[in-house]
């Protein structure tokens, strides 16, 4: 045999055998999680803790044997992806978040004794971890299709009508819905709170943001004193931040009678903005002024170059081209913003983490739910907004 | 025109200019040739006062440019550089249209402006008018970028490498539609190099530069037959220098009529260059071709004896004068 037969043909090399891994892995510890953790609990009051259920005496054997046959479909699909295998796959993920909220209903209607009318349906782990795994793997499908952002949006919409209205219509077993219900002028009024807290610390920052990083542009001793402070503010934490601007606060309220009158007290909502707009601050300002920084120095020379004067290269040539970083700014900001607003909470400003701050008080973890996810829904509705924007202003269209 | 005497530029301690006199005349094309970093893009850029120059008296049409309003003076003069720089949120269209715009055209004036030099510089208006940069090749981009210049309608043209990014044969098509652009509109170009077969082609006059000074400055044809020093003569291509020469004579001007004999198989067209010829000599194992004209009608023929005497002929009477 000569060399030229002994070396590797390349017409014999096939392509390998490729499973995806990442949803043969995510639908098999959804398959575990369904069937060795807890699917849900009945307590008789908010105070008991209840007794926990596994899947099948929550959803009976033929729910059981849905579940199972649903993961193993994404599984198998999985083992040979292509295109039409992964929009398989994307159509039982849908179905599966669409019948979750059935499941609770039919757990209720078997679980919760009817003749209790505080008894409530808790949601287990392994509940959780079957939507948070069903989220996961829409993360890798989106990647996989190069679904847009939009279609994506599109269908969590889609699902969380679906969810919304058999929550409003059919579990009021379930003690999520209870929580809300008993507490429903409550909730709006906070989730009114937090969002003024949020959009205006946001609004500020991005203001004051802009102004401390143009002039950083402009005096380049500024920038490092700038810097340096806002990423010292950066490292305190923020019950500490809240904490620290008591005292002054407090001092200045009963001095100033001006501020008093204002609404400045050392609670409240005075040390929450403050404290949200100086964490708010770094990120807005930093990408600001790298974003301004960035814009290509050739571009900005053939503006020169063509005649235009500096106040129309800033506002037609620099800012739009930096618009899309300065958006992510912001979009980091808000982000940020939305969270750290439910510390806001223990120093009396309101907003969402007062059910968060109660709940655990008094140990209703349903209650601390009722504050945590919608935090949790808002900061990516922000998130999924603000990145969509940016993706709009980018120039050119897509890049 | 364009006139510089005795301009230096210095940065600090460093001159990156120094002492250079040269002149435009109205409706010709300068080319400043030299190593990168010979103070060539810095020659550039003062003209249109992106810097300012230390020294010496530069005098665009009869007025020195410092009474010039630096804005008005730049949108006079057109500026093509070899990274484009394009404005990318721009279409190719709102790109062209910017200098009009700024003089404060009217909006028909401006679109008229828009797609008549994207017709000149053979960009379609349905297919380009609305594509922004980034969907653009290099070529396109820069065609983008030499309309941009030109929208203004100005006397002045100033291009700093223009084609230097371009892949060889987009380059040399290019070359050959501003010289084609140029005979048309007959602008005063000032062309910033280091290739010297395109200053070569394209250059009616020739500025060589070398740590900031001008070692020799020329037509294209003088430099070639007489280089200054080994310097020059190495940047004119050393041995091939013969070639470069006769790259820039045309068959048309060496050829005689027809003779008696049977015309070569051979065929040129008259307004080849000497070079073409020499090469097409050598591909067909021949020394003699059939000069014809656009219609392939013969109008004269070409002998390899005949270019070589010429080029003979060109020395002495160049050692006469």
């Amino acid at each position: 045999m000569s060399l030229i037969d002994a070396l590797p043909s390349p017409s014999f090399k096939r392509r390998p055998w490729q499973p995806n891994v990442v949803l043969c892995c995510l639908s098999g510890s959804m398959l575990a999680a369904a069937w060795l953790l807890n699917v849900v609990s009945v307590a008789p009051n908010r105070i008991v803790s209840g007794t926990a259920f596994g899947m099948v005496d929550a959803i009976g054997w033929p729910g059981a044997a849905l579940v199972s046959l649903l993961s193993l479909a994404m599984a198998t699909l999985a083992l040979m992806p292509n295109v039409r295998h992964y929009r398989a796959v994307l159509a039982i993920v849908t179905l599966t978040l669409l019948l979750m909220p059935f499941g609770l209903m039919v757990a209720g209607h078997w679980l919760v004794d009817p003749s209790l009318p505080q008894a409530r349906l808790g949601i287990g782990p392994a509940y959780w971890t079957v939507l948070f795994v069903l989220l996961l793997c829409l993360v890798e499908l989106r990647l996989r299709l190069g679904l847009s952002r939009w279609w994506t949006a599109l269908l969590l919409f889609g699902v969380s009508v679906v969810w919304w209205g058999c929550a409003a219509l059919w579990l009021d077993r379930l003690a999520l819905v209870q929580e809300f219900q008993a507490r429903q002028g409550q909730f709006y009024q906070a989730l009114m709170q937090h969002m003024v807290l949020v959009s205006t610390a946001v609004g500020v920052s991005v203001v004051l943001g802009s102004l401390l990083a143009m002039l950083m542009r402009r005096y380049e001793r500024l920038q490092k004193v700038a810097f340096t402070l806002l990423n010292f503010l950066q490292t305190i934490p923020s019950l500490a931040l809240f904490g620290l601007l008591l005292a002054p606060l407090a001092w200045l309220a009963a001095n100033v009678p001006t501020l008093a009158a204002l609404g400045v007290s050392g609670i409240g909502n005075a040390p929450a903005l403050i404290a949200l707009i100086a964490y708010s601050l770094l990120p807005m300002v930093r990408n600001t002024y790298i974003a301004l920084e960035e814009v290509s120095e050739d571009t900005l020379q053939a503006a020169k170059a063509m005649g235009m004067r500096t106040t129309q290269r800033f506002w037609q040539v620099r800012f739009p081209l930096a618009l899309p970083v300065l958006l992510e700014g912001v979009r980091i900001t808000a982000v940020q913003a939305v969270g750290l607003t439910a510390v806001a909470a223990l120093i009396g400003a309101g907003g969402l983490g007062t059910f968060i701050f109660q709940g655990l008080g008094q140990a209703a973890m349903d209650m601390v739910l009722l504050g945590a996810l919608p935090i949790l829904i808002l900061a990516l509705m922000v998130d999924a907004g603000l990145g969509a924007l940016a993706d709009a202003l980018r120039p050119g269209g897509r890049q | 025109m364009i006139e510089l005497s005795h301009v230096s530029k210095t940065f600090g301690d460093a001159t990156a200019v120094d002492d250079i006199t040269m002149r435009v005349a109205k409706g010709k094309l300068c080319a400043l040739v030299g190593t990168s970093g010979c103070g060539k893009s810095t020659t550039l850029r003062m003209i249109n006062r992106l810097i300012d120059h230390s020294s010496g008296d530069i005098i665009l049409d009869g007025q020195a440019i410092e009474q010039y309003d630096p804005v008005k003076l730049r949108r006079r003069i057109g500026y093509v550089i070899q990274s484009t720089g394009l404005f990318p949120h721009w279409s190719v269209a709102r790109n062209i249209g910017l200098v009009p715009r700024l003089l404060k055209w009217s909006a028909t004036d401006t679109t008229a402006r828009v797609e008549k030099l994207m017709g000149l510089l053979g960009l379609p208006v349905e297919e380009f008018a609305h594509k922004y940069p980034h969907q653009l090749s290099g070529g396109q981009a820069q065609r983008v970028g030499v309309a941009r210049a030109l929208a203004g309608d100005p006397d002045i043209l100033l291009m700093d490498e223009p084609f230097g990014a371009l892949d060889p044969i987009t380059r040399e098509k290019l070359q050959e539609e501003l010289a084609k652009i140029q005979s048309r509109l007959h602008k005063t170009i000032v062309f910033v190099t280091h290739d010297m077969d395109e200053a070569l082609r394209l250059a009616d006059h020739l500025v060589v530069m070398r740590d900031g000074r001008i070692v020799q400055q020329g037509t294209p044809l003088a430099l070639l037959q007489h280089p200054h020093d080994p310097f020059v003569e190495s940047l004119l291509g050393g041995l091939e220098r013969g070639l470069k020469q006769a790259a820039l004579t045309r068959v048309k001007d060496h050829m005689t009529s027809l003779g008696p004999t049977l015309p070569a198989q051979s065929r040129i067209p008259a307004d080849f260059s000497l070079r073409q010829a020499l090469s097409m000599m050598l591909r067909d194992h021949c020394d003699r071709l059939t000069v014809v004209d656009q219609n392939d009608v013969p109008i004269g023929e070409l002998s390899l004896r005949r270019i070589v005497k010429e080029a003979q002929w060109d020395r002495t009477s160049q050692r006469e004068s």
